[in-house]
């Protein structure tokens, strides 16, 4: 049975969006395409949009939290251009139209010419003000895209890394709503590892051992409390989980890359890989 | 000719000197639609720094009584597109789509669009479920649009028959890429279609041209390393690209390629131009393995 959300997992951090099913080598694994609300004193920020067909959710998701009178949105961050992260954009300038686009808003005004006049580009190191708390952009670790930024609460010290700490979680034990230290069931070595195989080419080739270093470092430097992954549970304990978000990591990087081999039969909830 | 199939449309120009719009890649069986953007640093398939011009490719591959869009362009250019489709095909012709990437505007950004406009009989893709991958709001309906819409899976080795002639179009899980992407192979025309890869080469001027021959191929070695290593293929210094080199050398030894056909900048076209920069490829990758050179961490700003 899924958890309610949204889910306010740090204070004014609350985690919005819905499950995806993937199917991989006869297991069904559910993994997280999340939004974030990070509600500030006079303005909140939405960090990624949700993926494009659970914007019905992310609405109403948001409708409920305003309607408990967080601060108006006033600013959407996205991670990074790849739709899972951003699809949902035109539908939430749309919804709200005094919402303004930050970060690295590389081929948005291709995309969605019409809301060109409200992308703002962002650098490492700008912030947005939300009152109280600012939204920075920070160094993207693991990322595909070359246009990724990563987002990092400077109020509550949540880091939002896009596709870093990817890992999928199991529907049939009540994963779905629960942080990652929860979900005691979950073998976080193996989903991290699954979710590279998928959907991480590249970190099968390069060197996961430098990768991870840098993590540490970006982690250490920034005094992250909280982990707010796009595709992952949320980490609530970095010391105790992230260690084991990187053995999977570079577990995976040792193993030849498969990707999905099925036949369309069996492709019914498979990620595209 | 049939009925169905318009003849090509006066600004189908031959590949020489075509400087945007639609090149009749093969007069009746396959028309690029290349649409232009300014390289302003705001392209995330282009280095942050370079400066000049590109195009979105869609391609157009049409039958007596049927056709196939790969890939669908950027919002922007959807009016174009649209009227360069209708330029090419009759109304009410069954139209598939492949939009090679699932994850990028690029490719699907007017899916959604397209599908309620054409008479779009199956959209392929590598997720049966993708139909609302799709919905960016661009229609009021778009929703219900995308939800009726049929979508067949594809494995990463298919063959597609598009139309009852069944003119073969052969479906590869493309042997390097950064996020789900798939390569496919038209055997009627000998064209690759390469999505995110060869598209190394660009222009100065929004005219173009869009085409690179034996007459106009000027890409060094260097610029082709440069553009990888600076784009999504950053991670590629160090890695074990044996593996990559097999994979690509295995589709040339069994696709006779005369063109290759990337979802975005100039087309490679002729037998010479094809092999000169498959070869400039696997030599650069040859360069980048383990063996000689060090995997390490790459900062996200940095070009080489």
């Amino acid at each position: 049975m899924a958890n309610k959300m949204p889910r306010e997992i740090a204070p004014g951090v609350f985690w919005i969006g819905d499950c995806l099913a993937q199917r991989h080598k006869g297991k069904v694994y559910h993994g997280y395409n999340a939004a974030f609300l990070v509600a500030g004193t006079s303005a909140s920020v939405l960090v990624e949009t949700g993926h494009p067909k659970d914007f019905p959710v992310i609405e109403r998701h948001l409708a409920e939290l305003f309607a408990r009178g967080v601060p108006p949105l006033k600013y959407l961050f996205v991670t990074h251009q790849e739709t899972p992260h951003c699809g949902g954009l035109g539908r939430i300038l749309t919804r709200f139209p005094e919402t303004i686009l930050c970060g690295d808003v590389s081929d948005y005004h291709l995309a969605f010419p019409q809301f060109e006049h409200r992308m703002r580009w962002m650098k490492e190191g700008d912030a947005i003000n939300l009152g109280g708390r600012s939204l920075m952009a920070v160094e993207p670790v693991i990322r595909d895209l070359r246009t990724t930024w990563w987002g990092f609460d400077t109020g509550e010290r949540v880091l939002f890394p896009g596709d870093g700490f990817a890992y999928s979680h199991y529907h049939q034990d009540g994963h779905c709503g629960l942080v990652a230290e929860e979900a005691v069931s979950l073998d976080l070595p193996d989903v991290s590892a699954v979710f590279a195989d998928l959907a991480l080419f590249w970190t099968k080739f390069a060197n996961m051992e430098a990768y991870c270093d840098r993590l540490d470092q970006l982690i250490e430097r920034l005094g992250v409390k909280t982990i707010a992954p796009t595709h992952g549970l949320p980490i609530t304990d970095v010391k105790a989980t992230v260690p084991k978000v990187k053995e999977g990591l570079k577990a995976a990087a040792l193993v030849p890359e498969s990707g999905t081999n099925e036949k369309a039969s069996s492709l019914a909830a498979a990620p595209a890989v | 000719m049939s009925v169905l199939t318009q003849p090509a449309p006066r600004n189908a120009r031959e590949t020489s000197g075509f400087t945007g719009g639609i090149a009749a890649l093969a007069t009746g069986k396959l028309y690029a639609l290349q649409n232009p953007f300014a390289l302003d640093g705001r392209v995330s398939s282009y280095p942050a720094s370079e400066r000049g011009y590109s195009v979105a490719n869609s391609y157009l591959l049409t039958q007596s009584d049927a056709a196939m869009l790969i890939d669908t362009g950027f919002g922007k250019d959807e009016p174009v597109i649209r009227a360069q489709i209708e330029s090419l095909i009759a109304p009410g012709l069954p139209l598939s789509l492949f939009p090679l990437r699932l994850n990028e505007f690029m490719s699907i950004n007017n899916v959604e669009t397209f599908a309620g406009h054409f008479n779009v009989e199956t959209c392929y893709t590598s997720n049966v479920d993708a139909a609302l991958w799709f919905d960016f709001g661009a229609k009021a309906n778009g929703r219900s649009v995308l939800e009726s819409m049929k979508v067949t899976a594809v494995t990463r080795a298919d063959t597609i028959q598009l139309g009852t002639k069944g003119r073969a179009i052969d479906v590869m899980q493309a042997p390097i890429r950064l996020i789900a992407t798939r390569w496919l192979y038209d055997r009627a025309t000998r064209t690759l279609f390469s999505s995110d890869m060869f598209t190394h080469v660009w222009r100065a001027r929004a005219e173009g041209p869009w085409i690179v021959t034996d007459a106009n191929d000027a890409t060094s070695p260097r610029d082709l390393r440069s553009f990888l290593l600076n784009t999504r293929y950053w991670w590629l210094e160090g890695a074990p690209t044996d593996s990559i080199r097999r994979g690509i050398a295995d589709v040339f030894d069994k696709c006779d390629v005369e063109t290759i056909a990337p979802g975005y900048g100039c087309i490679l076209h002729g037998r010479k131009v094809v092999a000169r920069h498959v070869e400039m490829l696997d030599e650069i990758f040859k360069g980048l393995d383990k063996s000689v050179a060090v995997s390490r961490y790459v900062d996200r700003d940095e070009e080489r």
